[in-house]
């Protein structure tokens, strides 16, 4: 930029929020005195529409090459500010935000003479950084109207399915030979008791007959490379290699069933021990019969340990699919830290199929805690109106296996309401057991480079805000890959993920973030340190230089700190832009503050 | 203007001032989360937004103190958390080496901290502003404040800027083909050689032609390490002999 800067200052006073702590007319008239300050004011509200028009005039009035609002935090109100700014004719880049809310007035509310000085350091900090903001300008890329669907459970069907309706071709690979996942070997559903084939199988025959869709079986995605908008992916099926070009991917991976170690309640050593999985396989082929009494057991291998597990460690070593071997065995013996979701409904499930087959039979439900959410209230009382019975053991105390005196299996439990220790001799013992991140899911999410939340899951990029997109632009999640999820919640995710895609193919274009790596080619020596460094990919080296292809950097700046001859610097968080903030809060120049 | 402001410390109670650098996706957000749950804290940390502790060059460190910061906080992701995957990660392993660098210029390694704060541990953002705070009270104001600054500040950023270092820092985030500690050993190795050499460079660039003699006196580097230096420097093409003196060479930059 070549011209001075001349900066606007706004100063909000949030009604009370800021206004209330901080003297906002004194910060004001102080911003005035700070170098290249051209015009400062303050409003009630900066983010109303008066402020921004108040902000959008005075860019005229003041002939502005840059703004500064001291408000609240960046990452909500940056997005709105900006489009101020553009509206005005200014490059959104040449905005910078002071945070003088969540960092000031709501955490200093008893010392309004400390946080009016912190707030006044603040303004100063962003005007320093504002003077050096450059224009930037977002990189825009064609999108190419396909998608890949990895994953042929009800969540990638659906995915699929939507996607090809709205004319957008699907290649969809699944690694089993069938499509249905997980809901294919399910038999009834929850709460509507109907059979899991009824919502499986049309859905499998719309999308095998869809003239959009291309699927491929006992297949999976070997290789991708590119950007959103841009993918090319190498499938691997019985017929060989496959190369596709799309503009986006959705993962429906799915999820493993918990299956527990060897002998933990007597699984795998009594027959009769079985899981809620093999339950429901039993009850389909009508193999558990008319039974004196059914005892479930919930919990088993969920809800254990520590929420923030190890898990992680797998991330900056190389070899992953080793790590991760050992922390899926070491998860098997420990159990995973999280709460399944759907195992309390799956077991209230069978239990009333078993109760309205064979009312006699005695059915037990023994829990740490049950968890049923919105109408499935109504499904746990039809289950107490068939008298199942749940019974609360204290969480430390698990329930222990043991047999009567003539050998029968028997379950010895504390029961927390009565106090008592209680001893029910079972016919059957049915371990209700979590949804777990499978190995493949989790190689997969390396392979796209979606991170890995630390229960193995794949992570949202925003768990309450962007639910099925990921950190990857293009990439979506769906289905229990992302964590536990039932049926109507899988296919809602399903819809929501081809939604998301369906915004970017059906634009045909989109815009990337502007903040990425820049080379001073004369500078770089070619080294490659940065290429080696870099999680996407971004960086190669072609005749010697470093080359950024920006559409792959997401702006993380770590080759900027490493690069061995400071040939790299990012836009938007340049060396002397930060410096620039250090210096005005300890150095400043002709004003008041600093060190004191 | 920088020594003109330093030195300046104000009568009655040492209000320490912090940066903090915060990364935009767990820490600075946590630090939202503190303001919204009204958790409060002393006004004595002052935020920088970076988008990953991936960012983090350690001269942005050094030179915060360098101009007076009584402390450095640098805030991210936990381990696994990170948007970026593994830049906090990276900014781990830098920091082992940032912090001898700056016990080894004689300022307190505790005036730099780094911290994982995620985007809900408002709580914890605001008990590690008031623990750090309160901290760095109990050490006192920065050297740099009170005027005696170290003199091995200026040689100890310069080195890290230097390909040299940087090289051998930035290849410690990839797999090494020997063993870590001992690649660790040497990275600690070529950090005390470089910030000496660029002591020697800094009193050639501030004061013309030396001796080695006067060299050794200006630096406290002993005189054979002086020299020993100097080989190299000459070696790299960064000094040259510049005449005589007392019959001794005088060395200058090239």
């Amino acid at each position: 930029m070549e011209q001075e800067p001349r900066i606007g200052v706004f100063i909000c006073s949030c009604g009370t929020n800021i206004g209330g702590v901080v003297n906002v007319p004194e910060v004001t008239e102080y911003a005035k005195t700070i170098p290249h300050v051209i015009h400062a004011d303050h409003n009630l509200y900066t983010c109303s529409e008066a402020g921004l028009t108040a902000i959008k005039e005075s860019i005229k009035e003041h002939n502005l090459n840059r703004v500064v609002v001291a408000s609240c935090t960046p990452r909500t109100h940056e997005p709105l500010f900006r489009a101020a700014c553009r509206e005005a004719s200014l490059n959104p880049y040449l905005f910078e935000m002071a945070n003088i809310r969540e960092h000031v007035s709501w955490v200093h509310p008893h010392d309004p003479e400390k946080a009016t000085r912190k707030a006044k350091d603040i303004v100063r900090m962003a005007v320093a950084k504002a003077a050096l903001l450059e224009p930037q300008t977002e990189p825009e890329v064609e999108v190419k109207g396909s998608s890949l669907v990895i994953g042929a459970g009800v969540a990638g069907l659906t995915a699929a399915l939507s996607m090809a309706s709205q004319g957008f071709k699907v290649y969809l690979i699944e690694k089993e030979k069938e499509l249905g996942g997980i809901a294919r070997r399910l038999y009834k559903l929850y709460p509507t008791l109907a059979d899991s084939s009824e919502v499986v199988g049309p859905l499998t025959k719309d999308v095998e007959s869809h003239e959009n869709i291309e699927v491929m079986t006992s297949a999976s995605l070997k290789d991708i490379s590119g950007y959103v908008g841009n993918f090319n992916a190498v499938l691997t099926g019985p017929e060989g290699d496959k190369e596709v070009d799309v503009g986006t991917v959705i993962v429906a991976a799915g999820s493993s069933n918990y299956t527990p170690p060897k002998g933990l309640y007597e699984y795998g050593v009594h027959d009769h021990v079985i899981t809620q999985g093999e339950l429901d396989e039993k009850l389909k082929k009508g193999e558990i019969g008319e039974p004196e009494r059914i005892v479930m057991i919930q919990c088993v291998g969920a809800r254990k340990g520590e929420i923030r597990p190890s898990a992680l460690e797998a991330f900056p070593k190389s070899d992953t699919a080793e790590l991760l071997r050992k922390i899926l065995k070491a998860r098997k013996e420990e159990g995973w830290p999280y709460c399944s979701r759907i195992c309390c409904m799956n077991a209230i499930k069978n239990a009333i199929l078993i109760k309205e087959k064979s009312p006699k039979t005695d059915v037990v439900v023994l829990f740490g805690d049950l968890r049923v959410y919105k109408e499935y209230e109504d499904f746990y009382r039809k289950a107490r109106d068939l008298e199942v019975r749940f019974i609360r053991h204290i969480e430390e105390v698990r329930p222990e296996i043991t047999r009567t005196p003539d050998g029968k299996l028997q379950v010895m439990a504390y029961d927390a309401l009565a106090g008592l220790e209680v001893k029910f001799p079972a016919d059957w013992v049915v371990l209700s057991t979590p949804l777990i991140p499978s190995k493949d899911e989790i190689m997969l999410g390396r392979m796209l480079k979606i991170p890995i939340a630390t229960d193995g899951f794949l992570m949202e990029a925003h768990l309450k805000l962007r639910p099925v997109d990921t950190n990857v632009d293009g990439v979506f999640i769906a289905g229990t890959v992302s964590g536990p999820k039932d049926v109507s919640e899988s296919i809602v995710s399903g819809e929501a993920a081809a939604a998301r895609a369906s915004i970017l193919m059906g634009n045909g274009k989109v815009r990337t973030d502007a903040i990425t790596a820049v080379v001073d080619e004369d500078l770089c020596i070619g080294c490659g340190l940065c290429e080696e460094i870099c999680p996407y990919g971004a960086p190669r080296i072609e005749d010697g230089k470093s080359k950024i292809r920006e559409i792959l950097c997401r702006g993380c700046g770590s080759c900027a700190a490493e690069c061995p001859k400071r040939a790299i610097t990012m836009r938007h968080y340049g060396d002397n832009q930060l410096l620039a903030q250090v210096k005005a809060l300890l150095v400043p120049q002709s004003h008041e503050g600093g060190l004191t | 203007m920088v020594k003109e402001n330093l030195g300046k410390v104000a009568e009655g109670e040492f209000e320490p001032l912090i940066i903090a650098y915060c990364c935009n996706w767990c820490s600075y957000a946590g630090a939202d989360l503190a303001g919204t749950s009204r958790f409060e804290y002393p006004t004595n940390i002052r935020i920088i937004r970076i988008m990953c502790t991936g960012r983090m060059d350690s001269t942005l460190v050094l030179e915060a103190l360098r101009m007076g910061a009584d402390g450095v906080l640098i805030a991210g992701c936990h381990p696994g958390d990170c948007h970026y995957q593994k830049g906090n990660f990276m900014m781990e392993k830098r920091f082992d080496y940032l912090k001898k660098a700056v016990k080894n210029i004689g300022i307190e390694p505790e005036r730099v901290r780094l911290e994982w704060v995620s985007a809900s541990e408002g709580g914890k953002w605001a008990a590690l502003v008031r623990e750090m705070a309160e901290e760095i009270k109990q050490l006192g104001p920065s050297p740099f404040r009170l005027r005696s600054i170290p003199k091995k500040t200026d040689a100890a950023i310069d080195a890290f800027k230097s390909q040299r270092l940087r090289w051998v820092v930035g290849r410690s985030q990839i797999k090494v083909e020997i063993e870590e500690q001992k690649y660790r050993q040497t990275v600690d190795l070529i950090m005390q050689v470089e910030i000496e050499r660029h002591m020697i460079t800094l009193a050639l660039k501030e004061k013309g032609p030396l001796t080695a003699e006067e060299l050794s006196q200006i630096t406290g580097l002993q005189p054979n390490k002086t020299m020993q230096h100097l080989i190299a420097l000459r070696r790299d093409g960064i000094v040259i002999e510049a005449g005589e003196k007392n019959n001794q060479y005088l060395y200058q930059l090239v």
